[in-house]
């Protein structure tokens, strides 16, 4: 059995379940949450270089053989995607351990933000269907924890929408899982991929693809599903903001890849049409719904939406150089977008507000926070050399490729919107001089204002490594792209020898006798 | 049967869906409800309806007998349960403390994280306090 | 337009030392002067992302090297002039650090040898100037002319991006030497028109061609030096450097010829005669930049490669004149700084007769003017020549001439206006209060002059050393062209005595033709810049208006969407996919099972249309009941057991919540019209479910998983209860997690009701009655 792929979920699992049973006093919530982050993000290391190293890792839960037991399978998609979390984790309960300060909240907040990470990996890193749902399940209830925390008016009611279409994306997934055992007789994904391909009626397996298609759809929030992101992000902390930002639609849109490249690859002409509409439709009406907001946190929640659409381009479109774009957008997408949720937090504390009324004096007063809004910002709005322009430039380049002139041209205008946005932030709310109306607020004391500003700085430092040695980034981006265009090579990581039932009488594990 | 089942699973969610569209929050949470069974019930039939006796193995056998049922779609459905449940339970309390925060069970009225209705007036809304 | 207060601040020494960089690396420049002029190239690479062919690669060739000495040499000056200007002003250092980028990206669009570095260089200069055009970010205006600057560039810049990618597509590289060594290649390629769209539209933004001129008056927001910059040497010439550089491989097409000819001469004429009808300073002089770079572009419109020799001559008259208005320009643009510097005012009116107290400066714009109006023996009359000859020399040179004509008699009335009032008018007030300008502010101008000068009695090596070599990279070397001061009495230069003529007619009749300039162009309903703001007008508009339909805050509209485009792509896929396979009308069941079946239906219905609320509960639980008879009829009997447990705790959460509620007949009910919409969804949705279910289980069920659990259980597993071994050994992992849910629910729950006051007692009761099945004890029944 290999730790390496059950401790990045069982730990923050762990100390979460730990800290809600033990809810300790608040500096040891947050003194063991911190510990636990940076054993995680090293344990997220570790599994990454494995895969780096040696390709494609799949575990065996319980030594029972796949596809009868649980897998857990980390690719470079996987590994990827696993590290970024733990990036976000730690960033997320440093910067929580300004911002959530409240003695009620701080035993809520960090307990959950541990489990959801632990929920958010057991997703990226499930080889099987059930089992995604069950993690999903977990991320669900951990960020209605999360979202509820505080539970003023606004949470409660964002909170209502989102657990309702959050549960009918649950309960389609659920029936999607029903039908297409049905249809196959197997959870796993890699016996997935192999057993699709024997049924008969071809037809429903595309009509069991379009169930998931609606209900991967809702989680990561595509046209015209999204709704539930709006009505809640801006609502709670800041920090979980920032980590629903980053992770949660992710793990949408990994579901979207990992199934629309695995299992549902017979007939691409139907199903990744019908994706590449959402993404088109989606990366409008989101940009378009950012244009129309002023508060920071509402724009950068329809923001998200926008760029769920460029990572749905990619999966539509289904050439290496697509797919490769969009998980390179994926992990480009969560440093920045957790970032900037960030930042609003910062300048709600330092400056005042996060509304672009209230807002401004930010250049003059706060040059630092200044430069630190500009790099995510800009990198968002996809100026080269950052990495939104990588990220643009791949997607762009592969719909051209692939002859989608007109998707590549709505891509390049949402491109241009999402500029006019970030730059309206710019122009209206850190250039302008601050209004007189608006307070100026309590100084934040030192130690805090590090925790405050420390992984501002971080991402924004990732943000520009990622912009300018954009080489190793793009490597791994490329295996993955490479791994998703290939799902042969995952199929025989986790079924061994190309895809063939094992013998029952060697699939009796070894460990048996253990128990 | 299973022409029955397959039925019911179409009435539930159906039915469910009519309820979740209601104006109020209640009705909602029994869709919910009623939406739970639809899928544990979908689960059931996938695996077929193959035997009436319980997947149990007699002492002394190594295989359960002839006309067992299909005991993976059990175990699924179990999982299902509990998860749905305690789901179900969350969104109860969630209701009911909308209510008391926002008292209303009226959908259509909870709209504290969410700019005013209609365009005109997000329009002012936007608008307003802007020099 | 508050110029900062404390000119006794010392001039920070970081502004001194940035003076070091353009100087340095002007003199590293010139030291290519010799190859580059003898054909040759330099080259330049470091590996970037080697997958997709980007390097950071830069070569000099001639037309790399003429702008790169101008943004270097001009920017000396500027630097030099722009530490002076500045001092004492906020944000000093962010100014350098801002205006020192922008001359290396720059830099950089010139040097490239890659599409994809040039581009990030092209937008590197847009971010740079934004930064620079809003220095006085306090200021609205200042604000909305750098967003509207960055708007209108960056819109050409991303459709630039798709024709680079679509160029290097159809060229197979990024690499722009061998792009360029494949002349007329691209021409024949299907996504030809494509690209030159794209990228013209790309070019046309930054240089400001009609209709996208009008961001370029309006960025006289900037601080003076930086205008200055921006408008001789940099920024807009970038539009007129790509296009020069993509002229070998995209030009010489009839599109090509059109378009330029016809941008170029519309936007020549139109600004000349904006330029007219302004009187600040700075003003006139944007207008007239927009001419210049519109005259550019029309010369690089003209054919280069139908004719030998001769017809080429206008890429070199391109560059010379690119080389022209880079000096006279910078040279105006700083003494108008100087001078608003030291009167506090732009306004012509006010402004005459201030050469009599500011020497250098006037010595700076005469020379300057002298350039801009033609006059031997500045490059500029060189420049005008050879625009007239070759534009009489080409073959559809006649629209090219006349715009010529008639951009060139305007621009020298416009010298004439500027020259004039300021250095012979009636001495005003204003002007009697100047200060002679300290040197920093004089030298630019005065050296930009006398340069002029100097180009223009040595035009032999002028040509030969930058402006051959670099129109020899937009077309063909011109054999013989031999450029000079004095050509003989040929037609170009009859051209240029009726130029002076017309120039000096209508600046004798200017405010006539000012009054009916601007009365004519106030019909025009629509400028460019109204036209912007009608754009983002409407942009705001459509977003506000589609996302409060969209995002309507009606919480069962989302949920009504989400199920309506379930049941839509569902239903259609099964209609398109022909999926539907249904296995007989009237299916074969027991009497008990129709009736459970029929239960459990006619309690869901209930559920729907009960007004009282103990109906609906104990429907709710009716459902249960009868879906875990169903479990214990087919061989589930551990299902059945949890089913009913739990369907138990879920009534009893029910009625304890439900009963603290608004009874349902406080409830809301829709008009007929929202009931019927909202069936119609519903049914959608239960039938094409059921049709999915019912296709699917028309094959037989594979059991090849549970076989294997069925076998392997006992040796396995070591138990009996295939399921519970399935849910403890097979899939433990899903357990740990559903107990993860289970644990977090609960203690949500206890959250969710214990934090509140008031109903304390309550909460406890239900969080209670969660986490055992023992919540019917004596206390509820009390309550």
């Amino acid at each position: 059995m290999n730790a390496l792929l059950m401790s990045p979920v069982i730990l923050p699992l762990a100390t979460g379940v730990l800290g809600l049973a033990l809810r300790p006093y608040r500096r040891g919530q947050q003194v063991v949450s911190l510990l636990a982050a940076a054993a995680h993000l090293a344990v997220a290391g570790a599994l990454l270089s494995a895969v780096w190293r040696d390709g494609i890792q799949a575990d065996q839960m319980g030594g029972w053989p796949a596809p009868y037991g649980i897998t857990l399978v980390a690719d470079h998609l996987s590994a990827a995607m696993v590290m970024i979390t733990a990036i976000m984790l730690l960033a997320t309960v440093i910067y929580a351990c300004c911002d959530v300060v409240e003695d009620s909240l701080v035993k809520d907040i960090h307990p959950h933000l541990q489990v959801l990470a632990g929920a958010v990996c057991g997703a990226f890193l499930a080889g099987d269907l059930f089992n995604l749902y069950v993690w999903f399940e977990v991320m669900l209830v951990a960020s209605l924890a999360l979202l509820i925390a505080g539970a003023r008016k606004e949470q409660l009611d964002g909170a209502v929408k989102y657990a309702a279409l959050s549960l009918v994306a649950t309960t389609l997934f659920l029936a999607g899982i029903g039908l297409l055992y049905g249809l196959t007789g197997t959870l796993n994904m890699a016996d997935l991929h192999v057993r699709v391909q024997d049924v008969e009626n071809t037809g429903l397996v595309t009509a069991v693809a379009v169930v998931f298609i609606v209900a991967f759809g809702i989680k990561a929030a595509v046209f015209p599903l999204f709704f539930w992101l709006p009505a809640s992000y801006h609502t709670p902390k800041v920090a979980v903001s920032a980590i629903f930002a980053g992770l949660l639609t992710k793990v949408g849109v990994y579901a979207l890849i990992r199934l629309f490249t695995l299992v549902f690859t017979l007939d691409v002409g139907y199903t990744h049409t019908i994706l590449l509409w959402i993404a088109a439709l989606t990366m409008l009406t989101g940009v378009l719904g950012a244009a129309s907001h002023n508060d920071l946190r509402r724009i950068l929640s329809f923001h998200i939406v926008s760029q769920i659409g460029y990572m749905i381009l990619g999966l539509a479109l289904y050439t290496p150089l697509a797919l490769l774009g969009a998980v390179f957008y994926v992990v480009h997408h969560i440093i920045v977008k957790a970032n900037l949720f960030f930042i609003a937090g910062a300048l709600r504390r330092l400056v005042g507000a996060d509304d672009l009324r209230h807002l401004g004096g930010v250049y003059r007063e706060r040059p630092l926070l200044a430069l630190l809004f500009f790099v995510p910002a800009f990198s968002l709005a996809g100026f080269p050399p950052l990495s939104g322009f990588w990220a643009k430039l791949f997607v762009i380049k592969a719909s051209l490729q692939a002859g989608q002139h007109l998707v590549a041209g709505v891509a390049l205008f949402v491109g241009l919107l999402t500029m006019y946005s970030m730059t309206k932030i710019w122009v209206n709310g850190v250039w302008k001089a601050r209004p007189e109306s608006t307070p100026v607020p309590d100084e934040v004391r030192r130690p805090l204002r590090a925790a405050l500003l420390g992984p501002i700085v971080a991402l924004a430092c990732l943000t520009l490594t990622i912009g300018l040695v954009v080489e190793p980034f793009y490597a791994l981006a490329e295996r993955a792209g490479h791994e998703l265009t290939n799902p042969d090579v995952y199929v025989e990581a986790v079924l061994g020898r190309g895809g063939e039932d094992v013998p029952v009488a060697e699939a009796l594990p070894a460990q048996a006798g253990l128990q | 049967m299973d022409t029955i089942i397959a039925l019911l699973v179409g009435v539930l969610m159906g039915a469910s869906v009519y309820l979740m569209l209601r104006r109020n929050l209640v009705r909602f949470v029994l869709g919910v409800a009623l939406i739970s069974h639809a899928a544990n019930l979908l689960l059931f039939i996938s695996g077929g309806l193959v035997g009436a006796d319980p997947p149990l193995i007699q002492v002394g056998a190594d295989l359960p007998g002839e006309g067992v049922s299909n005991a993976l779609p059990q175990a699924l459905i179990l999982t299902a349960i509990v998860i749905s449940f305690s789901v179900f339970a969350f969104l109860m309390a969630l209701a009911f403390r909308a209510y008391e925060s926002l008292e209303t069970v009226d959908p259509d009225a909870m709209r504290a994280a969410e700019p005013p209705r209609g365009w005109k007036s997000q329009a002012a809304e936007r608008t307003a306090g802007t020099a | 337009m508050a110029e900062p207060a404390t000119r006794s601040a010392p001039v920070p020494l970081y502004s001194w030392a940035a003076v070091g960089l353009p100087l340095g690396l002007f003199a590293w420049l010139c030291s290519f002067v010799p190859e580059v002029s003898a054909g040759e190239s330099r080259h330049w690479e470091v590996q970037w992302l080697p997958q997709h062919d980007i390097a950071l690669s830069f070569f000099v060739d001639g037309l790399s090297l003429l702008f790169a000495l101008l943004i270097t040499g001009i920017g000396t000056l500027i630097f030099l002039y722009a530490a002076e200007y500045m001092r004492g002003a906020p944000h000093i250092g962010r100014f350098t650090v801002f205006l020192t980028a922008f001359m290396l990206s720059m830099l950089g669009i010139v040097l490239s040898e890659d599409l994809i570095t040039l581009f990030i260089a092209w937008e590197l200069t847009g971010v740079t100037s934004f930064l620079l055009i809003g220095y006085r970010h306090e200021d609205a205006t200042s604000r909305r002319s750098a967003w509207q600057a960055l708007m209108v560039t960056g819109a050409g810049g991303l459709a630039m991006l798709a024709g680079f990618v679509l160029l290097g597509e159809a060229a197979g590289t990024y690499s722009l030497r061998e792009i360029l060594a494949d002349r007329g290649a691209l021409a024949a390629d299907h996504r030809y028109h494509w690209i030159l769209a794209l990228v013209l539209a790309g070019a046309f933004t930054k240089s400001a061609q009609f209709p996208f001129h009008f961001w370029l008056p309006n960025a006289m927001a900037a601080p003076t030096p930086v205008s200055a910059y921006l408008h001789s040497a940099t920024m807009v010439k970038a539009g007129v450097f790509l296009l020069a550089r993509m002229a070998p491989v995209l030009g010489g097409t009839e599109a090509w010829t059109a378009t330029l000819v016809t941008v170029g001469a519309i936007t020549t004429v139109h600004s000349a005669v904006v330029a007219l009808t302004r009187r600040d300073l700075k003003q006139v002089l944007a207008y007239t930049t927009v001419m210049a770079l519109g005259a550019c572009v029309l010369f690089l419109g003209v054919p280069t490669q139908t004719i030998e020799g001769d017809v080429s001559a206008a890429a070199a008259a391109a560059m010379c004149l690119v080389l022209v208005h880079a000096l006279y320009k910078a040279a105006l643009f700083m003494a108008a700084g100087a001078i608003e510097h030291s009167t506090g005012t732009r306004d012509l009116r006010l402004l005459g007769g201030i050469g009599k107290r500011m020497r250098w400066i006037s010595a700076g714009i005469v020379l300057a003017c002298l350039s801009m109006a033609g006059l031997p023996p500045t490059i500029g009359f060189v420049g005008k020549e050879a625009l007239y000859s070759s534009a009489s020399a080409a073959p559809s040179g006649t629209v090219a001439l006349v715009a010529i004509f008639l951009a060139s008699a305007l621009i020298g009335t416009v010298a004439l206006v500027l020259a004039g009032p300021l250095l012979w008018g009636r001495l005003t007030e204003a002007a009697a209060r100047a200060k002679p300008a300290p040197w920093q502010l004089w030298c630019g101008p005065a050296i930009l002059g006398a340069a002029g000068i100097v180009a223009g009695l040595a035009a032999g090596p002028t040509f030969g050393a930058l402006v051959l070599p670099a129109a020899a990279s937009v077309g063909e070397l011109p054999e013989h062209f031999v450029p000079s001061l004095w050509h003989g009495l040929g037609p170009a230069l009859l051209l240029s005595m009726a130029t002076w003529g017309l120039a000096a007619l209508v600046f004798w009749k200017r405010r006539a033709v000012a009054r009916v300039v601007s009365s004519s162009l106030s019909i025009i309903p629509l400028t460019g810049d109204s036209a912007y703001d009608k754009v983002m007008h409407g942009i705001a508009a459509s977003a506000l208006g589609l996302t409060a339909v969209l995002q309507s805050g009606v919480h069962r509209r989302y949920v009504a969407t989400v199920f309506a485009s379930l049941a839509l792509v569902l239903a259609t896929t099964l209609v398109v996919r022909d999926a539907i396979h249904v296995p007989e009308l009237v299916p074969e069941a027991s009497f008990f099972e129709w009736m459970l079946g029929g239960l459990i239906a006619a309690s869901a219905l209930t559920v729907i249309f009960t007004r009282s609320r103990l109906l609906a509960i104990g429907s709710i639980g009716v459902v249960g009941t009868a879906a875990s008879l169903i479990f214990l009829l087919f061989g589930a009997p551990d299902v059945a057991m949890a089913q009913l447990m739990v369907e138990t705790l879920v009534v009893v959460i029910v009625a304890i919540v439900l009963l603290r509620l608004p009874s349902f007949h406080y409830e809301i009910r829709q008009n007929r019209f929202r009931r019927f919409r909202d069936a119609v969804v519903a049914t959608a949705v239960g039938a094409a479910t059921s049709l999915v279910v019912l296709a699917v289980i028309t094959d037989p069920p594979q059991r090849s998983l549970t076989e294997y659990f069925e076998r392997t259980a006992v040796p396995g597993g070591h138990g009996r209860n295939i399921v519970n071994v399935i849910l403890v050994e097979f899939r433990a992992l899903d357990t740990l997690g559903e107990i993860t849910v289970l644990f977090l629910a609960g203690s949500a729950v206890c959250a969710l009701i214990q934090r509140r006051s008031r109903y304390r007692r309550l909460g406890s009761l239900v969080a209670a009655g969660k986490a055992s099945a023992t919540a019917t004890d004596p206390e509820l029944s009390q309550r």
